[in-house]
């Protein structure tokens, strides 16, 4: 409201004096909420290395094109993974995963994967006992290749059908991040 | 909605002395013409309200009513079809009126061309009265229109409309407020405009191709909302009207007080709504609800019968919500939604709250006028007015970041207007003016989101220069206008670091225009109505950068637009053979040069939230033509039967294809039944006119559209029926007048393509909607 009748008492003299007068700069925003960027990490107590993917847009929407990098997971291995958001747009970069964490009966992760043999089980839960996804077990089976998809849901359903199983389809909500990795199993 | 809107009453009181009179023994006599056909007016009810005496004009439209004594009273004048009116006048003595009614609906009926008007426009128009507006004004002010030709509705949702008329909407169509063009955040397809119709006397849509007083850059047609002068009543007059609607459980209050005095006239106008979730055919639309308060105030002072000056100040305040099933992230979002049968977080519990995604706006206008009469012949007219326009919009974010606004907008507009109109001859008139109008807008950083339209300043000059010549049997108007408009935009980039970008540009816009009519014998007209006009590409056009929420598409503006051009040409008969029927036809085609549209591209964008679809503001040469159809037949005393249809099409010509968000042609019939046997006399309380409507429209399924052109197909035809019952009950201090009627009678399930809300549910299911409109 301060800033509103700020604005308003300038634009009103700016306008008395219209030829004189030119439009001042606008505030650059620094959008707070904007998520840059997702990373994920694979971690395996049976040996073998761990695994970082992500994808980064620093400039939000539009602007420089995004980053994806992709994964090479070992074949029929069990891996905790995990998942962190932030922003880098702004410095020092923001986490965003605890927002996530501070709302998390109103969001939740979906894994759906074209990875012959690989599949995703949730490892978290929120107050009413339904799935999250910022923890999450993968194992992979055999030799293969393809991707996989995270997506996060803002508000979804998970009271209905299929949802707290990491169905996505009766969910709703808005995707708040919807991002591919191409995934290796060697 | 009504088919009453097109009945319009001018009634001009001739008193004349007769005789001196004595007490309770003066006769009132007088005479009804249809003032379109001037024909006698027979079956007209006339009713004095004070005396509770009425009766019937005979097959010459004349009436007597004898043994009235001396005193101030209203008289009622009614019609099937047309709701009554009321008018003052004092008896002193036997008096003679002489009453002109227009009994056909203006559109069908401005046949007249004597008598030179100080209108904006002798063009092809149609418009809603008082009455219409008394029994409609639950809607807002789009929705009051819908049922006219040519006339269709952009929506999102139920709470937010826009008027389209022959295909243009949003920058390229002007909305009116007391004379003002209504100045807010007019690009966005789901930003109403902000006037409370409750508020006006009058809405009039021009079809025409231009108005030049009005400002250049306008390509498309013009709406008008007008209060009324203030009526000259000396005692403290108003009404009440009260409006519950059963879908959504609205009500709608409004109270209009006023009083006449040499001095200063005034009138006050305030408006409360509230309407909580609407329903479908078969479900709730939550989060739907409606919250408004408006109030107006209106002066009027005289001075020395030569200087008029008139103030004017509104404020319109409004909440409304947005289902929440329709914001929506990304395509794959889009595509779940479109797959259900239901829109999602679809509750069975109705509910008043509006919550988040919703929209809070706020308008206020002050205005002053001042109009010197130099002599007979030339006056000169100065208005001056100031606008602000704040626009929040809320959507649903992380971290408590609901309760801040996503786009927060706020807009300044000051007008100045000087015109000067002479009177050469009896013939030969001549205006000319200037006008000023300065816009202010300013996003409120409090979002913490990019901003989709930047800051900006816009100067706009004009000076415009007319004439119009009359002659027996035609009128040739014939006018141009130049502006010279002037912007500087402050952009954000969307690359980091963010830097700011000022650009500076100036537009010449030149329009000209050319109408003449015609009257072929006394009962035909024919009118022909030229105009070319340049359009500034507007600033989301030119700047738009990100994405544009709940369209869940990247919109993209391009710096480099040139100027739209428009050529209208329409051509309009009318054919009043007597006072039962009345035609019109009216057929248009507007060519544009350099059309600014959003073109979807073939790119698809990925970000974090997924992938998009781009849309990049581009020009190519389209044509847009119709018709609108008009007709009313009187069948009998008590039997009116109105049809109309409307047809569009828009063509992209360069590349022969279809253009997107063309309304769909639309067909229209209403019967009225007055029940004339049924009069009802209790006391000294009176059953009025009772009068039975039944009307259907029926809205063809937009077929002229590429598969490609949208997400899915066009939704199909459909049909709505309504039903109303209204009557007038008349005491001796206050006329009543109450209806109820049925929207969606068969509560048809549909979905409209027009209406964006079409992607995620039904339109509106059966309403039963009961109103009171009490004047005193």
């Amino acid at each position: 409201m301060n800033l509103t009748s700020k604005i308003s008492i300038l634009s009103f003299f700016c306008l008395l004096f219209i030829t004189a007068c030119d439009k001042e700069d606008p505030d650059v925003v620094e959008p707070p909420e904007l998520i840059t960027t997702v990373n994920v990490t694979l971690n395996t107590s049976m040996g073998g290395p761990a695994v970082g993917m992500s994808f980064r847009d620093l400039d939000g929407d539009g602007g420089m094109e995004a980053t994806t990098v992709g994964g090479t997971v070992a074949a029929n291995t069990t891996y905790t993974g995990s998942i962190e958001l932030l922003n880098e747009s702004i410095s020092p970069s923001e986490s965003i995963t605890e927002e996530i964490q501070e709302e998390d009966e109103e969001h939740q992760f979906f894994f759906e994967s074209s990875i012959p043999g690989v599949d995703v089980a949730y490892n978290d839960q929120d107050a009413d006992g339904n799935p999250i996804g910022l923890s999450f077990i993968l194992t992979t089976g055999d030799v293969g290749s393809g991707d996989l998809t995270i997506t996060l849901k803002h508000e979804p359903e998970k009271f209905e059908d299929g949802v707290a199983d990491g169905d996505i389809t009766n969910a709703g909500g808005e995707t708040d991040i919807e991002v591919t990795f191409p995934v290796d199993v060697q | 909605m009504s088919n009453k809107l097109y009945w319009i009453i001018l009634i001009n009181l001739y008193v004349t002395s007769l005789a001196i009179g004595q007490d309770c023994v003066l006769t009132v006599r007088g005479q009804v013409t249809d003032e379109v056909s001037s024909s006698p007016l027979s079956y007209a009810n006339v009713f004095i309200q004070e005396t509770q005496v009425g009766t019937i004009t005979d097959d010459k439209g004349g009436f007597i009513l004898a043994n009235v004594c001396p005193g101030h009273y209203h008289i009622i004048i009614s019609h099937i079809g047309c709701q009554s009116e009321k008018f003052h006048f004092d008896v002193t003595q036997d008096t003679s009126l002489n009453i002109l009614l227009t009994h056909t609906p203006t559109e069908l009926g401005t046949v007249v061309i004597s008598g030179k008007q100080d209108g904006l426009s002798k063009q092809s128009n149609s418009s809603i009265n008082r009455a219409s507006i008394e029994d409609n004004s639950h809607q807002n002010l789009s929705g009051l229109l819908e049922n006219e030709t040519g006339v269709h509705l952009i929506k999102n949702g139920n709470g937010i409309s826009k008027p389209v008329v022959h295909g243009l909407y949003g920058n390229r169509l002007i909305v009116l407020n007391n004379g003002i063009v209504q100045s807010g955040q007019q690009w966005g397809n789901d930003h109403s405009p902000e006037i409370d119709p409750f508020a006006a006397d009058k809405i009039t849509v021009l079809k025409g191709a231009s108005i030049l007083e009005i400002g250049g850059g306008n390509v498309g047609s013009i709406i008008l909302s007008e209060p009324n002068r203030i009526e000259r009543e000396p005692h403290l007059h108003g009404q009440a009207n009260y409006i519950f609607e059963s879908n959504g459980r609205g009500n709608t209050l409004n109270l209009r007080l006023g009083k006449y005095n040499k001095a200063l006239a005034w009138r006050v106008n305030g408006t409360l709504k509230k309407y909580g979730d609407r329903k479908t055919a078969n479900y709730l639309l939550n989060n739907s609800g409606v919250e408004e308060a408006n109030l107006a105030l209106q002066l009027e002072k005289t001075i020395k019968d030569r200087l008029f000056v008139d103030f004017y100040a509104s404020t319109f305040n409004t909440r409304l919500g947005i289902l929440r099933g329709s914001q929506i992230g990304n395509l794959t979002d889009l595509e779940a939604a479109l797959s259900r049968a239901e829109p999602f977080y679809t509750e069975a519990d109705f509910s008043y709250t509006i919550e988040a995604p919703r929209q809070e706006v706020a308008h206020h206008l002050a205005k002053i006028k001042a109009k010197y009469i130099i002599n007979d012949d030339r006056y000169i007219e100065f208005i001056g007015a100031g606008q602000i326009n704040n626009r929040k919009e809320f959507d649903i974010r992380r971290s408590g970041r609901t309760d801040i606004p996503s786009l927060s907008l706020i807009q300044y507009t000051f007008n100045t207007n000087i015109n000067y109109k002479h009177s050469i001859n009896d013939q030969l008139d001549w205006k000319s003016g200037y006008q000023n109008i300065v816009t202010d807008n300013t996003n409120n950083p409090e979002t913490g989101i990019l901003p989709l339209i930047p800051d900006y300043i816009a100067w706009k000059n004009g000076v415009y220069s007319k004439i119009s010549y009359t002659k027996s049997n035609f009128v040739i108007d014939a006018g141009a206008r130049y502006d010279y408009d002037r912007q500087t935009a402050l952009t954000i980039s969307t690359s980091i670091p963010r830097e700011i970008i000022r650009y500076e540009n100036a537009f010449h816009n030149v329009t000209g225009i050319f109408a003449v009519t015609r009257k072929i014998g006394a009962k035909q007209s024919l009118a022909y109505n030229a105009g070319y006009s340049m359009r500034n590409p507007g600033i989301n056009e030119l700047y738009s950068q990100g994405l544009h929420q709940g369209v869940s598409g990247i919109e993209e503006g391009d710096i480099s637009l040139k100027m739209e051009r428009a050529l209208k040409n329409t051509l309009e008969y009318k054919f009043v053979p007597s006072s039962d029927i009345a035609l019109n036809v009216l057929v248009y085609h507007q060519y544009f040069n350099d059309y600014i549209y959003l073109n979807p591209q073939e790119e698809i964008r990925l970000t974090i939230r997924g992938a998009f679809p781009v849309f990049k503001y581009e020009q190519t040469d389209a044509s847009i033509y119709g018709l609108d159809f008009s007709s009313q037949f009187t069948l009998s005393r008590s039997l009116l039967l109105v049809l109309k249809y409307s047809y569009l099409r828009g063509q992209d010509i360069s590349q022969d294809i279809p253009l997107i968000f063309m309304p769909p042609n639309s067909l229209f019939g209403s019967i009225n039944y007055r029940i004339n046997g049924l009069k009802t006399k209790f006391k000294n309380t009176k059953l009025e006119n009772p009068e039975v409507e039944i009307n259907n429209r029926f809205v063809f399924r937009q077929n002229n559209l590429l598969v490609s052109q949208d997400f899915v197909p066009s939704p199909g035809a459909y049909n709505l029926t309504s039903l109303k019952f209204s009557t007038d009950i008349i005491t001796q201090a206050l006329k009543i007048r109450s209806f109820i009627k049925a929207d969606n009678l068969f509560n048809v399930e549909y979905r409209d393509y027009l209406n964006r809300q079409r992607y995620f549910a039904d339109d509106l299911g059966f309403s039963l909607v009961a109103g009171i409109n009490v004047k005193f």
